[in-house]
């Protein structure tokens, strides 16, 4: 579609899978309606808008496809059929994701039939480079598969703490893995990227924190894959999670990109809050997101080497002073210009200084944040929990925790890197969503993200007891994700594809 | 009832692939075709009603009217409908209504024109929402097939002479339009072959359920009954007009395993003509896949719901072409259908006309259907736009007889 009003109206409704319910009679609409065709003008204003977002539909019909349209010619082969969601009163097609399917391949669809799914937030098809990327949830996964369903219920909180910190995380990462020596990595389904990650953990977030999304005044997005030269990411989160008070089909929420490599998400953790502790800015809570589509060229291309590393995912943290789950006790951020990674304008893939990205780059910057704010906070490495180290390749966290004085078990629970990746942005917030999904209360965590070109933020967590409460409401963990039975392995060929995306 | 319709000539070309030539000059060998069959001269035109789908889109012409104007050098009212039924549906009302006596309705399509994009066309202005989430043209028919099956609780041996009798509708279709002259695929086909190809695709429906993407043109000409009688010794009159219509969005409709709108048609046609449809003998429906043959039968009141497939498949074991009704033989798409005749679809319900006007007036040579008491007197088209969005039935009957 290369109608841009068609585009806007197509994904306002499509993404959020806005319906309405007529409060006379009680049928409902895949659509915003005014008023009910039954009841006619009694039912004018009584029209109740519901979205089936956080909702579970079950798959009704299902066919094959495997001669789709065009514009889903890059999936090739898929199940799609028709989902029903409250005992049939909305019906709407429907495209199963996540499945990769041989061509030729001998399909039982009524095995799909009758089973639980979930919407999922995706590209919708193919498109010319320069055409707006359509986003849709119609696209499902099943419930009983990688993915459960979680409610999405408000909570009222309870506690004002006086430190502001985290209420509430999700780290997200799609299904498929490509695994080589020990080593597993992340791989978005064709229909995924850098937004559709971002999305997703932010959905995961606010499940856990309970929070009521309008209740979120500003959103920070931070990667360095966004499909779009130019266009947030954080528009399309704040649009799909309904962020920040509803006004006809604005969002009262402040929302914007970040870009500083792998640590432009992490990077705004002390300004959102800041920004939730400042008493005239209205703003409760703020989100932060990192996400990546972690970019590599192919092996035996110049840059390739990254290719044996990079992830996909992404992770989200709510920041507020109510029900905080970890108060964030202080901070060092520290800069220099080192050009150990750049990727130019235009370019595709990132280029990197071989050997110099360790000692004079992250190892340098890593090391002068995390002892500075341990210096600051008169604290040893003892005193510490658990380290969260920016985890680009499996041997640098590991080394710079040894050097730092902290023992394996003090940052080994941090380690994705061998699960999910190098997933850029989403790295060290991804570690410290696995720190914080086993962490006891009263628990002290250090985080050091690293930034290449190049900087690096140490934050001081402290955890509350809020934290075993809240932790029962997110299925969707480090742990799940790395070691679900449905995960789905690749080879080398179906990962660079699969990537590369629709 | 001098007002009412009839038709005293049609033509058409053959459906298929026109490579080489434009959409204008298929309208006009349709039209010459129509014309020469009768007295009727350009210059006796009062009005045109023209139906295309997608010329828009496929030929990039808007305006066709303007195109028309050109070529016969006529300037009288032209309207332009998006199916034949539509356009023929507003001509008789325009010749009941007493505003013109001779009319001419034509039909052109020209879908091989844009081959490569077709099917994302076709889905796209069908069904927009099923297309966004990944359906196309012959998804909506495997999932209506699948809520058939569930709604009627067809299982095991059930099931299985359910797929057959859709595959000898498909066999019976190409059977027929083996006798046609101007069908698209003039072959007999073979149970094996529709279900090896099912095989091929993976899938309850295959190449052979489907009809094909068609270039052609249809034309009739239709004037009030003085006229007719004027000019012609045995006009066709249109006994019943019927027209319904569904919604767009096919998931969201409330029975998935019928066309609501089909029975609407049928039902006001049927009550316009004062006939009940098992009173018909000649059917043309709108087989767009198998399924939509077999599901239209029983939306027209011929079979119960749910148990259509039983009468085909019982009545193709005995017969070449008819299906069975309460002993009586029934006769459908006696061209080949969509399927094997050809779809391009605004001039396809042109070719459904041209059939049974042949039928009625005896003159379908080989393809002739004779009863026991000779030809059939009444005949209906039922022709749809989009995925049943919309329904058109139209009875035809000669009243010489």
């Amino acid at each position: 579609m290369s109608s841009e009003p068609i585009e806007r109206r197509v994904s306002y409704l499509g993404d959020r899978l806005k319906a309405c319910r007529c409060q006379c009679c009680g049928k409902e609409y895949f659509e915003v309606r005014d008023y009910c065709s039954i009841c006619g003008r009694k039912s004018y204003g009584k029209m109740a808008s519901i979205d089936l977002f956080f909702d579970k539909g079950k798959f009704e019909l299902a066919t094959y496809i495997n001669e789709p349209t065009n514009k889903f010619m890059k999936l090739s082969s898929f199940i799609y059929g028709i989902v029903s969601f409250h005992d049939g009163k909305i019906r709407v097609p429907a495209r199963l994701t996540d499945q990769l399917l041989c061509d030729g391949q001998d399909v039982d669809i009524s095995s799909f039939e009758g089973r639980e799914v979930i919407p999922r937030f995706r590209r919708r098809y193919s498109v010319g480079k320069g055409d707006v990327i359509p986003t849709i949830s119609l696209a499902f996964t099943l419930a009983d598969e990688y993915y459960p369903h979680q409610e999405y219920k408000i909570v009222q909180p309870t506690k004002e703490y006086e430190l502001p910190g985290i209420v509430g995380y999700g780290v997200y990462t799609s299904r498929f893995r490509i695994k080589e020596r020990n080593m597993e990595r992340a791989v978005p389904f064709i229909d995924e990227d850098s937004v559709t990650a971002s999305v997703e953990a932010g959905k995961l977030a606010l499940i856990h924190s309970g929070l009521d999304s309008s209740l979120v005044g500003k959103v920070y997005v931070g990667s360095e894959s966004n499909p779009y030269a130019v266009k947030p990411i954080a528009s399309k989160v704040a649009q799909v999670l309904k962020l920040g008070e509803e006004d006809d089909d604005i969002q009262g929420v402040d929302a914007v990109d970040t870009e500083f490599a792998c640590k432009a998400g992490s990077s705004m953790f002390k300004d959102a809050a800041a920004l939730v502790s400042y008493p005239r800015s209205n703003i409760k809570n703020a989100m932060v997101i990192g996400a990546d589509n972690s970019q590599a060229a192919p092996r035996g291309c110049p840059g390739g080497e990254l290719d044996t590393f990079v992830g996909y995912g992404a992770a989200a943290f709510l920041f507020g002073k109510l029900d905080v789950i970890a108060e964030v006790e202080g901070w060092y951020s520290c800069t220099s210009d080192t050009p150990d990674f750049w990727r130019r304008d235009g370019e595709p893939f990132p280029s990197h200084g071989g050997r110099f990205t360790g000692d004079p780059a992250y190892f340098k910057h890593v090391r002068k944040a995390a002892s500075k704010l341990m210096e600051k906070s008169n604290l040893q490495a003892s005193d510490i929990n658990y380290f969260v180290p920016h985890q680009p390749n499996p041997t640098f966290p590991v080394r710079i925790a040894k050097e730092l004085g902290f023992k394996d078990e003090q940052f080994s629970p941090s380690l994705v890197i061998n699960k999910f990746g190098n997933t850029y942005s989403a790295c060290s917030p991804a570690g410290l969503g696995s720190v914080l999904d086993i962490a006891e209360p009263d628990q002290r965590i250090l985080m050091v993200s690293y930034g290449s070109g190049a900087g690096s933020d140490a934050y001081l967590l402290r955890t509350t007891s809020q934290i075993l409460d809240k932790r029962k409401r997110q299925k969707i963990n480090v742990k799940s994700q790395a070691e679900n039975p449905f995960i789905e392995y690749v080879d080398y060929t179906t990962y660079r594809r699969l990537k590369l995306g629709m | 009832m001098q007002n009412q319709p009839a038709i005293i000539a049609v033509g058409r070309t053959k459906f298929g692939e026109y490579y080489g030539k434009e959409p204008e000059k298929l309208i006009e060998e349709a039209w010459l075709a129509a014309s020469n069959d009768c007295c009727i001269e350009r210059k006796d035109l009062e009005a045109c009603y023209m139906s295309d789908c997608l010329l828009p889109i496929t030929n990039k012409l808007g305006l066709e009217e303007g195109f028309l104007s050109e070529l016969t050098e006529l300037h009288v009212p032209m309207e332009v409908t998006r199916s034949f039924s539509a356009a023929l549906l507003t001509a008789c009302h325009a010749i009941q209504a007493g505003v013109y006596g001779t009319v001419l309705v034509g039909g052109i399509e020209k879908m091989t024109d844009r081959w490569d994009k077709i099917r994302d066309d076709l889905m796209l202005l069908d069904d927009p929402w099923s297309y966004f989430a990944g359906g196309t043209p012959e998804s909506n028919h495997e999932l209506m097939l699948r809520a058939y099956i569930k709604k009627h609780n067809i299982t095991g041996q059930n099931q299985d002479t359910l797929n057959l009798a859709l595959a000898e509708i498909a066999v019976k279709n190409h059977a027929n339009a083996s006798k046609n002259n101007y069908a698209q695929y003039q072959r007999k086909i073979t149970v094996e072959q529709v279900l090896a190809a099912r095989k091929q695709s993976h899938k309850s429906l295959g190449l052979y359920d489907f009809a094909p993407i068609s270039d052609g043109a249809s034309a009739l000409i239709l004037t009030n009954e003085s006229v007719a009688k004027e000019i012609s010794d045995q006009p066709i009159h249109i006994l019943g007009l019927g027209a319904g219509t569904d919604f767009l969005n096919y998931p969201a409709r409330e029975d998935l395993s019928r066309f609501i709108a089909a029975e609407y048609a049928m039902n006001t046609a049927s009550k316009m003509a004062n006939i009940t449809p098992s009173d018909l003998q000649v059917f043309e429906v709108n087989d767009q896949s198998t399924v939509m043959e077999m599901i239209s039968l029983e939306d027209l009141g011929l079979y119960r719901p749910g148990t259509a497939w039983k009468s085909i498949h019982e009545g193709l074991q005995n017969s070449e072409n008819t299906y069975t009704k309460k002993g009586t033989p029934l006769y459908v798409n006696t061209d080949g259908g969509l399927k094997a005749d050809g779809n391009p679809l605004g001039a396809t319900g042109g070719a459904q006309i041209f059939e049974v006007f042949h039928q009625l007036r005896g003159t379908a040579d080989e393809r002739q259907i004779k009863n026991a008491d000779g030809v059939p007197k009444q005949g209906c088209v039922v022709e749809f736009e989009g995925f049943g969005t919309k329904a058109y039935a139209t009875i035809l009957g000669d009243k010489t007889r």
